[in-house]
C-alpha cells in the first residue's frame, strides 16, 4: 500500500501543484517584472517601492486585529451553533443550521452595504431605533469601526467555520464525555478538557481558514473599513492599484508574497499543532454514537439566545436586502417608502438577459465545480492526513497557494496563466481557476472528518480483501458524509458568489452573478442587486438543502 | 451498498450530461463585434446597433484598475479580443503608444469639436463631475452656489465623495478646481482644507457615492449628475454652481490595431458616434456627450459650461494623491 500511497501522493501533487502553481508563479514573475505584464526585465524596483511605504506598518497592525478578530469570532460563534444544534437537543435544528450558512450565500459586498445601512452613525435603521427607546443624543454603535469590521467579517466567515467544526462535532463519540463525568467532571470542566480538545484540528482548521480568507477580503475592508478611514492589506493593496490609470499588479503582488509567506507558516503550524493525529481519533471499530445531550431547564433560554442571535446578526441583514429591492431607491424605511414598494427591480433582473445568462453560468460553475472539486478534495484530504509524509505536506501547502493570495490580485495572475492556453474567455477556465483557488474549501472539512477515522476501520476492510478503492467506497465515505456535504456546500455557495477571478476571466457569454452584481454595484443600483442577490441566496438555499437531504440518504445509521 | 453506487452513478451522470449541456450554449456567433469599455449602462446602444446592423455587439466592461493590464496582456499574447476600445483619454493614450489602437478616423467625427480627435482616438463625452444632493433634506437656499461653499461648516459629517489620495478622476477633478475655478492656489488650499475639515465620507469610486445621499446617511456629495437619470425616481439634483464649470475626464474610444472583425468595428465606431447613439447615451444613461445639440435629461445641464480636465500622468497623480492624503488627514 505504501507504493501506492506514494504514486498517489505524486500524482496529486503534481495535479494540484498545477493548478495553484501556475498563477502564483506567474505573479511571481510579474512582480519581478518592468511595465505591467508578467514578461518585462527583471527589476525588485517593485519589492523595494511596496515595502519601504512608512504607511505598511500601520497597514498590517490593522490587518492582524482585523483578521485575528474576526477569525476568532467567527470560530466561536461557530462553536456554539455548531454544538447546540448538533449535539443538543434544541429545538428548530434544521433552520439554525440555514441560518449558520446563510452568510456564505449572500454577496459579501451586499451583506456589508445591509450592516452599513442598519448600524451607520448618520441614519443606520437601529441605531436610530435604540436612539427612540433609550433617549440617546446620538448614534450607540458606528460601523464604520474596526470592531464593526471584525463583527460584519466575522459573520461572513461564520459558515466556514461551521462547516468545518459541524461534521466534527457531528463524529463526536459522546462516551468519551461520559467517562468524564462518569468520574466526576462537571459539564464546563467537560467541555474544556475533554471537548475541545478532542476537536482541535477542527477548531484550528475552522480559525486558520477564517485568518486567511480575512486576509483576503475585500467588500468589508472597502464598504466598512474606507469610510472609516481604516485600512487593511487589501483596501491597502486597492488603492496600490487604482491611484493612477496605469495599475501596476505586479507591485501588489510583492505585497501578496507577504500574505502568501504568512499563510504557508500558519498550515505548517496547523500541521504541528495536529501531528498526534491518533490522539483525536473518535470513530473506530469499536462503534461509535454520537448521543444528544438533553439541556434540559437550559433549552428555551439558550433557544431563546441563538434566536434572537440568528435574528440580530443573520437574518436583519437579509431583511434588509428584501426591503432594499422592494423600494424604487434608497430610503430609510418609512409609511412612504412602504406606499411606493413594487417588483420593478425585480422584473427587470427578469427582463435582462445577461442577468439570467449569469443565473445559468453560476449554476453550472455550483454544481459542477463543486462536484468535481470534492472529488479531488476527497483525495487530497486522504492523503494529507492519513499519507502524513514530508510529500504530504507539501500537497497540502500547494493547496492553500492560490487561495492564500489576495482576491484582487489572484485573477490577473490567473489571466497571465490563461492568455497562454486554449481556455483564455471561456467557461473551464473560470471552472478550473475557481477550483484550484478553493480546493481549502473541500480539503478542509474532509480532513477533519478523515482525522477522526480510526486507520484499524481500513484496515479490516483491506485485511478482509477489499481493494484499496473499493475500501473508500465502502468504508471511508459513508463515513465522512458529513464532511463531503459541508465541502461540497462550501465550494458550490463559493462558486455561485465568486467575483475576483471572475471579474477577470469573465467575457460576454460567460458571464457570472457576482460579475452582474459587480456591475449593478458600479451603476449604484442598488435595488436591483439586491433582487439579483436573494436570486443567488435562493440557488445557493436550494443547493443547500438539496445536497443535505442527498447527503442524510447515504449517512450510515446511528446504532 | 449497491443503492449508494446506483446513486453515485446517477448523480455522477446527471451532473457531466448538465455540465455538457450547459456549455454547449456558450458558442461565439460569427458576425460580432467585441467592445471593451469601462463606460456603464450601455446596453441600450448595444441593443440599437444590433438592431440597426445586424452585428451582433458584445460589451465586455473592465474597470478602469484592470484596463491596462488586460488589454496588454491580451495583445502581447496576441489574443487581443477587442474590436473597439473604449476608456478614459489617458489610458488610449497609453494604448495608443504601444501600437494597441488604429489610426481610424470616422466618418461621424467631423460632427465633433476639432479638439476631440486626436489621431484614431476619437473623444465623445466627458465623464462630468458634479455637487449632487438630497432635495428632501437640503433646503433650496442652502443649495451650494460656487464650489467654495462645500468647506462651510455647516455641511460638517454631511459630505460623501471618492478616496482624494486613490481616485483618479476625483484627483484629476481637484486639480481642475485648482486650474479652472480658483483665482490662486492658496485660495485653493484653504478650500481643500476646509472640505476635509467637514470629514467628508470617503468611498473607493463614484459608484458608492449616490446610495449615502439618497438614503439620507449623507446629504451632499462630489458626485456624476448620470445618477439623477439613472436612479430617478431618487430625491437627487444637482448644484448650479454660477459661473464655475462642471468637469470631468474625456471619454474616448478607438478600434484595435488588430481587430478580429476591422470591418464590424469600422461600424460599430460609426454607429456608436451618430446622433442616434448619442442621443442614447444622453437620454438613457445621463452621460455628457460631445455631439451638439444633444444634452442628458438633466434640468439645466444644456446651460451649464462641462470642460473637460487637463490629462495628469500617472506620476502627477500619485504626487497629488500622497498631497491629498496629508490634506485629508488620511494615513
Amino acid at each position: 500500500m505504501s507504493g501506492k500511497h506514494t504514486n498517489l501522493t505524486y500524482l496529486l501533487i503534481a495535479l494540484v501543484g498545477f493548478l495553484t502553481v501556475c498563477p502564483v508563479v506567474m505573479l511571481g514573475f510579474g512582480s519581478l517584472s518592468e511595465g505591467l505584464t508578467a514578461t518585462g526585465t527583471f527589476t525588485l524596483a517593485k519589492y523595494a517601492s511596496a515595502y519601504s511605504d512608512p504607511a505598511l506598518l500601520e497597514v498590517i497592525w490593522n490587518t492582524v486585529i482585523f483578521v485575528v478578530g474576526a477569525a476568532i469570532t467567527a470560530t466561536t460563534l461557530a462553536l456554539f451553533l455548531a454544538y447546540l444544534n448538533i449535539r443538543t437537543d434544541i429545538p428548530c435544528k434544521f433552520i439554525f443550521g440555514i441560518i449558520s450558512i446563510i452568510p456564505m450565500m449572500i454577496p459579501h459586498i451586499l451583506f456589508s452595504v445591509s450592516w452599513a445601512l442598519l448600524l451607520n452613525p448618520s441614519n443606520g435603521i437601529l441605531n436610530l431605533v435604540l436612539k427612540e427607546l433609550f433617549f440617546l443624543d446620538s448614534a450607540p454603535f458606528n460601523i464604520y469601526s474596526l470592531p464593526g469590521m471584525i463583527m460584519v467579517e466575522g459573520l461572513l466567515d461564520l459558515p466556514i467555520a461551521y462547516l468545518i467544526i459541524a461534521p466534527a462535532m457531528a463524529a463526536f463519540d459522546a462516551s468519551l464525555e461520559e467517562s468524564s463525568r462518569v468520574c466526576g467532571a462537571s459539564t464546563a470542566k467537560t467541555i474544556f478538557r475533554i471537548t475541545l480538545p478532542v476537536l482541535r484540528p477542527a477548531i484550528l482548521a475552522a480559525f486558520i481558514l477564517c485568518v486567511i480568507r480575512g486576509l483576503a477580503s475585500f467588500a468589508v475592508p472597502s464598504v466598512i473599513g474606507m469610510p472609516g478611514r481604516i485600512y487593511v492589506l487589501a483596501t491597502h493593496l486597492y488603492q496600490m492599484v487604482s491611484t493612477g490609470f496605469a495599475a501596476d499588479y505586479g507591485k501588489a503582488a510583492a505585497v501578496g508574497m507577504s500574505v502568501l509567506l504568512t499563510s504557508i507558516v500558519l498550515i505548517y503550524l496547523y500541521r504541528h499543532l495536529t501531528s498526534a493525529g491518533e490522539r483525536f481519533v473518535t470513530i473506530a471499530g469499536r462503534g461509535y454514537k454520537p448521543t444528544i445531550i438533553k439541556l434540559y431547564r437550559s433549552k428555551i433560554p439558550l433557544f431563546i439566545i441563538l434566536g434572537i442571535l440568528s435574528f440580530i446578526l443573520i437574518v436583519l441583514p437579509v431583511v434588509v436586502l428584501v426591503y432594499t429591492s422592494l423600494v424604487p431607491y434608497s430610503m430609510v424605511p418609512s409609511a412612504r417608502a412602504f406606499s411606493m414598494m413594487s417588483l420593478k427591480h425585480w422584473v427587470d433582473v427578469l427582463n435582462d438577459p445577461i442577468s439570467l445568462l449569469s443565473l445559468k453560468n453560476s449554476l453550472f460553475l455550483g454544481v459542477f465545480g463543486a462536484t468535481i472539486g470534492i472529488v479531488l478534495s476527497i483525495f487530497v484530504a486522504y492523503v494529507i492526513v492519513k499519507v502524513r509524509t514530508r510529500a504530504a505536506g507539501v500537497l497540502e501547502s500547494l493547496s492553500f497557494l492560490s487561495f492564500s493570495f489576495p482576491g484582487i490580485v489572484i485573477g490577473v495572475g490567473f489571466m497571465w496563466f490563461f492568455v497562454r492556453t486554449p481556455l483564455y474567455a471561456t467557461i473551464w477556465a473560470l471552472l478550473i481557476g475557481y477550483i484550484a483557488t478553493y480546493l481549502p474549501y473541500g480539503i478542509r472539512p474532509l480532513s477533519s472528518a478523515f482525522v477522526q477515522i480510526h486507520n484499524h476501520l481500513e484496515e479490516s476492510s483491506l485485511v478482509s480483501g477489499a481493494s484499496y478503492l473499493t475500501t473508500l467506497r465502502r468504508i471511508v465515505i459513508p463515513l465522512l458524509i458529513p464532511g463531503i456535504v459541508s465541502g461540497w456546500v462550501l465550494m458550490a455557495t463559493m462558486f455561485v458568489r465568486e467575483l475576483s477571478l471572475s471579474v477577470v476571466l469573465s467575457r460576454p457569454g460567460t458571464e457570472v452573478l457576482a460579475v452582474q452584481i459587480l456591475r449593478f454595484s458600479e451603476d449604484g443600483l442598488w435595488g436591483r442587486l439586491s433582487a439579483l442577490g436573494i436570486m443567488m441566496i435562493g440557488i445557493s438555499t436550494l443547493l443547500v438543502i438539496t445536497v443535505t437531504m442527498i447527503g442524510n440518504l447515504f449517512r450510515p445509521a446511528d446504532t | 451498498m449497491n443503492r449508494v453506487r446506483r446513486w453515485f452513478t446517477c448523480c455522477a451522470a446527471v451532473v457531466l450530461a448538465v455540465g455538457m449541456v450547459w456549455t454547449d450554449g456558450a458558442a461565439a456567433a460569427d458576425d460580432t463585434v467585441a467592445f471593451y469599455a469601462n463606460i456603464t449602462a450601455v446596453e441600450p446602444i448595444m441593443e440599437a446597433f444590433t438592431a440597426a446592423t445586424g452585428i451582433k455587439g458584445e460589451y465586455t466592461r473592465i474597470s478602469t484598475a484592470k484596463f491596462l493590464s488586460t488589454v496588454f496582456t491580451e495583445f502581447e499574447a496576441g489574443k487581443l479580443m477587442a474590436d473597439v476600445i473604449q476608456a478614459p483619454l489617458p489610458v488610449l493614450e497609453m494604448l495608443k503608444d504601444k501600437g494597441v489602437i488604429s489610426d481610424y478616423v470616422s466618418p461621424e467625427a467631423a460632427a465633433y469639436p476639432d479638439w476631440a480627435n486626436k489621431n484614431g482616438i476619437q473623444l465623445f463625452g466627458i465623464e462630468y463631475v458634479g455637487l449632487i444632493y438630497n432635495t428632501e433634506l437640503v433646503n433650496p437656499e442652502d443649495v451650494p452656489k460656487r464650489y467654495q461653499d462645500l468647506a462651510d461648516p455647516k455641511w460638517k459629517d454631511k459630505i460623501v465623495m471618492a478616496n482624494p489620495a486613490s481616485h483618479a478622476t476625483t484627483i484629476g477633478w481637484l486639480i481642475g478646481l485648482k486650474e479652472h475655478v480658483f483665482a490662486s492656489e492658496a485660495e485653493w488650499r484653504d478650500f481643500l482644507k476646509g472640505l476635509a475639515a467637514n470629514n467628508p465620507m470617503l468611498v473607493a469610486s463614484f459608484g458608492p457615492t449616490p446610495a449615502p445621499i439618497e438614503s439620507g446617511e449623507k446629504q451632499i456629495g462630489i458626485s456624476m449628475p448620470k445618477y439623477i437619470v439613472t436612479k430617478a425616481p431618487a430625491p437627487l439634483d444637482w448644484a448650479r454652481v454660477e459661473n464655475q464649470p462642471l468637469m470631468g475626464t474625456p471619454r474616448a474610444m478607438g478600434i484595435s490595431s488588430k481587430a478580429p472583425h476591422p470591418e464590424a468595428a469600422k461600424k460599430f465606431m460609426d454607429y456608436w458616434l451618430s446622433k442616434d447613439a448619442m442621443s442614447l447615451l444622453a437620454t438613457k444613461v445621463g452621460e455628457y456627450v460631445l455631439t451638439p445639440g444633444v444634452f442628458p435629461p438633466i434640468d439645466g445641464m444644456d446651460q451649464a459650461q462641462v470642460i473637460p480636465i487637463r490629462e495628469l500622468s500617472d506620476d502627477e497623480i500619485a504626487t497629488w494623491g500622497e498631497e491629498f492624503k496629508k490634506i485629508f488627514a488620511l494615513r
